[in-house]
């Protein structure tokens, strides 16, 4: 046999054989709860409706995102908290936004005890995400409240998406959010997907059609919707193929969110989210203030996109790199986050916007320092 | 269209499949269309400038073929003035241009800068070099003009080395090209395997690596040991990107029947300056030293002449890399390794590989091979900053030891898959560093080796996650 055939099939067989040993090694690993981040990165390959479906299955997975972030869910609890709340001359936080608004707050709570912050937010939210509670919340809203919305530099190439199963291939929190497309004149036309409830999305498994409906929603307006992260289910089977899926998936998802990026109609519905927010706001009587996260992403410019908006509207904002370089990775923790000192800084200058725009009761600064 | 790319690959399948039903006359020609798809794949606007570049060279060395006395002068003058014109105006004008008005804002004389916005065709350095070495060999007389103009554009835009080398020589590459080539079995699978190592370098280890090294060098507030530890891995990255990208040419190339020259030999077990310049990119320390240095006198007008060619040679050589001030600093550090090598301890010959130390004399040589990795890492200090101030910031980090925080490590960590991969490659680089063979692997059986490609190919799933790079010698 000449070596052109002969070696290949070797290599095949070899391979085979290495997956098959790779594939009991990692099962065995799973069942005695050993190998963590090694099972972790062959996991992390398995295709978006395989890793949903494990999640399904297997609620106490650790880093389990099915029930995470659903809009109807929190704007229910939302709702709720705001019932309970014992109405006041004092102004409230209400924040939107995510895992970096959220830590900045809690420092900024920390330094000043009598803050009443009330946030809602998803892992990595997007502006749309964020923008959608914002408008969904809107009756659980005072006059006289503070309303916050972050923006995170990573996480706006998720205005193409409309659910971070498409544009976190490695963690698919299915959680679903409209998309925003700026209109002919000034506004915003919203897209909201068929799936909005989790609820809903345990109904998927009984509902093919649905399901179908879903998926060709997703692959239709969707545009972080990736084939390689969702065809063929069956290879999740093969670690090797995983492994593959992975590379192809994420390396597609990259590209398409370099184009979202470079999409002047996603960069104007991003101006048109941030004057949106901030006239509604100040229609129902509260303070607006934007909090620009530039984390270690780089891109994009959030300040370069949205300077001119937030001058023109006179809208209060800290820009994170106004505090920290976001080219210094001393400022950030493994995962990606600020570390908390970093957390610290940036909630001083927050506090220092919220008094410069006399967002708080005068009563408060006395309460804050016999807090001291 | 990157070679770590898929749809290289893709590219490569259909030239393959064409290639291997043509006759001899035909493959030429397929390749050389294939060529010019490649680079257009590049930017369209830049094959005229190959195009300008073969016409020139191949009609210059026609008419010095037949020429003779100071008209074969003249006709070199106009081949070395074409291409190293073309250098200047794409690669250097722009820099020149910057330098000149900083220099005369320095001396109190501001001048209007010119904004000069030239793009940098790509691999542009490397097909220069290679057609100049053509013309100055037929002007030695070492080889013959060619007439088939063909043939000649072939040599010039070879696609497997034509955006970052190996510079052949045409002595080596064009009579492969006019010679009839048979598809050989055992090529076809030694050049997979290079292809297959040259990916393991470049996407498990040199891309992976790139973030951690980039974060490092973009940040304003480093400490010592992430310098140290940013310069090692950029030794590495360095290192897997150009061989991983000259392993693949020349496994693509040697599919295809062809024999491109070797361009690297395990460059970090050198011991001194000199070996370390026999085994890292070879094709241009060559071509340096066939055609610059030796030019300028080599080493015939004594100690001092010596040095001072071996200093224009080196920092020409960095210029070469980039206009950029670190690189021509990079240049003038290398020039004063080997003037001082030399200086210290005479002209050495050869390299250690195929040499397997023993005892106390191995033990000695590990400690020279990281002891001058140190030395090699400096000067790559000096080649990745991106400013003066950056150097003699990080200069200052590295050598301050006891200032506080000097140990803490803020560089984001290495994927596990690259750290396997650079494990890997130290196996590979040493069998064939102790075994002097660079196929050291076709001594095992081959059930053995088919288990090693298959563990290969699984190690390239592994580390391909992140995106896909540009190979840094690209830019060159």
């Amino acid at each position: 046999m000449s070596p052109l055939i002969r070696m290949p099939l070797m290599v095949l067989a070899a391979l085979v054989a290495l997956d098959l040993a790779a594939a009991g090694a990692l099962s065995v690993f799973e069942e005695k709860g050993i190998g963590g981040s090694l099972v972790n990165y062959f996991e992390y390959g398995r295709s978006t409706p395989g890793k949903i479906a494990k999640w399904q299955a297997e609620p106490d997975l650790p880093g389990n995102l099915y029930k995470v972030a659903w809009r109807p869910g929190a704007l229910k609890y939302s709702a709720e908290s705001f019932a309970k709340e014992v109405e006041g001359p004092k102004p409230v936080i209400r924040a939107y936004g995510m895992s970096f608004t959220d830590r900045i707050l809690s420092h900024a709570e920390t330094e000043r005890p009598s803050l009443a912050v009330d946030s809602m937010g998803g892992p990595g939210a997007s502006p749309n995400y964020v923008f959608a509670q914002f408008l969904d919340d809107r009756e659980n809203r005072r006059p006289g409240d503070v309303a916050i919305i972050g923006i995170l530099a990573s996480s706006v190439s998720g205005m193409g998406a409309m659910s971070n199963q498409t544009r976190v291939f490695e963690q698919p929190a299915p959680f679903t959010f409209p998309i925003f497309r700026p209109t002919g004149g000034h506004g915003l036309e919203r897209l909201d997907p068929i799936i909005e409830s989790l609820e809903a999305q345990n109904a998927l498994a009984q509902d093919p059609d649905r399901a179908r409906a879903w998926h060709a929603q997703l692959a239709e307006e969707d545009k972080l919707y990736s084939p390689f992260a969702y065809a063929l289910p069956w290879l999740d089977r093969s670690p090797f193929m995983r492994l593959v899926r992975r590379s192809l998936a994420t390396s597609d998802i990259s590209r398409r969110e370099v184009s979202v990026l470079g999409d002047p109609d996603m960069l104007e519905a991003l101006r048109r989210i941030v004057a949106s927010f901030a006239k509604i706001a100040r229609e129902d009587g509260q303070i607006p203030i934007v909090i620009l996260l530039q984390n270690r992403s780089g891109a994009p410019d959030l300040m370069a996109v949205l300077e001119n908006i937030l001058e023109e509207g006179d809208i209060p904002y800290l820009l994170t790199s106004d505090i920290v370089d976001p080219s210094n990775p001393s400022i950030f923790e493994g995962d990606g986050h600020f570390k908390p000192e970093v957390d610290a800084r940036l909630a001083t200058a927050f506090l220092d916007i919220l008094d410069r725009e006399n967002a708080l009761d005068p009563l408060r600064a006395d309460q804050d320092a016999a807090a001291r | 269209m990157l070679f770590s790319t898929l749809s290289f690959w893709l590219f490569f399948a259909v030239v393959f499949a064409t290639y291997a039903v043509l006759p001899h006359r035909w493959q030429n020609r397929m390749l050389l269309l294939a060529s010019y798809v490649f680079y257009a794949g590049w930017d369209w606007r830049f094959l005229g400038l190959i195009w300008l570049s073969t016409i020139i060279d191949y009609l210059v060395a026609l008419r010095m073929d037949r020429a003779t006395g100071p008209a074969r002068k003249r006709l070199l003058a106009v081949s070395i003035c074409a291409n190293l014109g073309m250098l200047c105006i794409f690669k250097y004008l722009g820099f020149f241009a910057d330098s000149f008005s900083d220099l005369m804002a320095a001396i109190g004389l501001p001048a209007d800068p010119l904004v000069l916005s030239i793009a940098l065709p790509v691999g542009i350095s490397f097909y220069t070099f290679q057609t100049m070495s053509y013309t100055i060999d037929v002007y030695r007389r070492q080889i013959a003009a060619r007439t088939n103009f063909l043939d000649f554009a072939l040599f010039v835009a070879f696609f497997p080395q034509l955006v970052a080398g190996p510079i052949e020589r045409a002595a080596n590459l064009l009579p492969e090209i006019e010679k009839p080539r048979i598809l050989r079995s055992d090529a076809i699978c030694r050049g997979a395997v290079l292809c297959l190592l040259g990916l393991v370098k470049k996407i498990v280890i040199a891309d992976a690596i790139a973030p951690s090294v980039n974060a490092i060098y973009a940040s304003p507030d480093p400490s010592g040991l992430d310098v140290i530890l940013a310069t090692w891995l950029f030794a590495i990255q360095i290192y897997c990107d150009f061989s991983g990208y000259t392993d693949i040419a020349r496994g693509v190339a040697k599919m295809l029947g062809f024999g491109l020259m070797r361009n690297f030999a395990q460059p970090y077990f050198a011991t001194d300056p000199q070996e370390f310049w026999r085994r890292w990119h070879i094709s241009l320390s060559t071509w340096l030293k066939d055609y610059l240095y030796i030019s300028l006198g080599g080493n015939r007008g004594g100690r001092l002449k010596t040095y001072r060619n071996l200093m224009a040679t080196m920092v020409l050589g960095g210029l070469w890399h980039g206009a950029a001030w670190n690189f021509v600093l990079w240049g003038a550090y290398q020039g004063l390794l080997l003037s001082a090598h030399r200086a210290l301890t005479g002209r050495r010959k050869g390299t250690s590989e195929g040499v397997a130390p023993s005892g106390w004399q191995f033990l000695r040589r590990v400690m020279a091979i990281a002891l001058f990795f140190q030395v090699v890492c400096y000067g790559w200090l000096l080649f990745r900053a991106v400013s003066f101030e950056q150097i003699a910031y990080f200069t200052t980090l590295i050598l301050s030891p006891a200032t506080p925080g000097w140990a803490t490590i803020s560089m984001p960590s290495v994927p596990v898959a690259a750290l396997l991969g650079m494990i890997f490659l130290f196996f590979w680089d040493a069998g064939t560093e102790w075994s002097g063979r660079v196929r050291f692997y076709l001594w095992f059986p081959a059930p053995i080796r088919g288990l090693g490609y298959a563990g290969m190919i699984y190690l390239l799933a592994f580390g391909a996650t992140t995106a896909p790079a540009s190979f840094i010698y690209f830019q060159f």
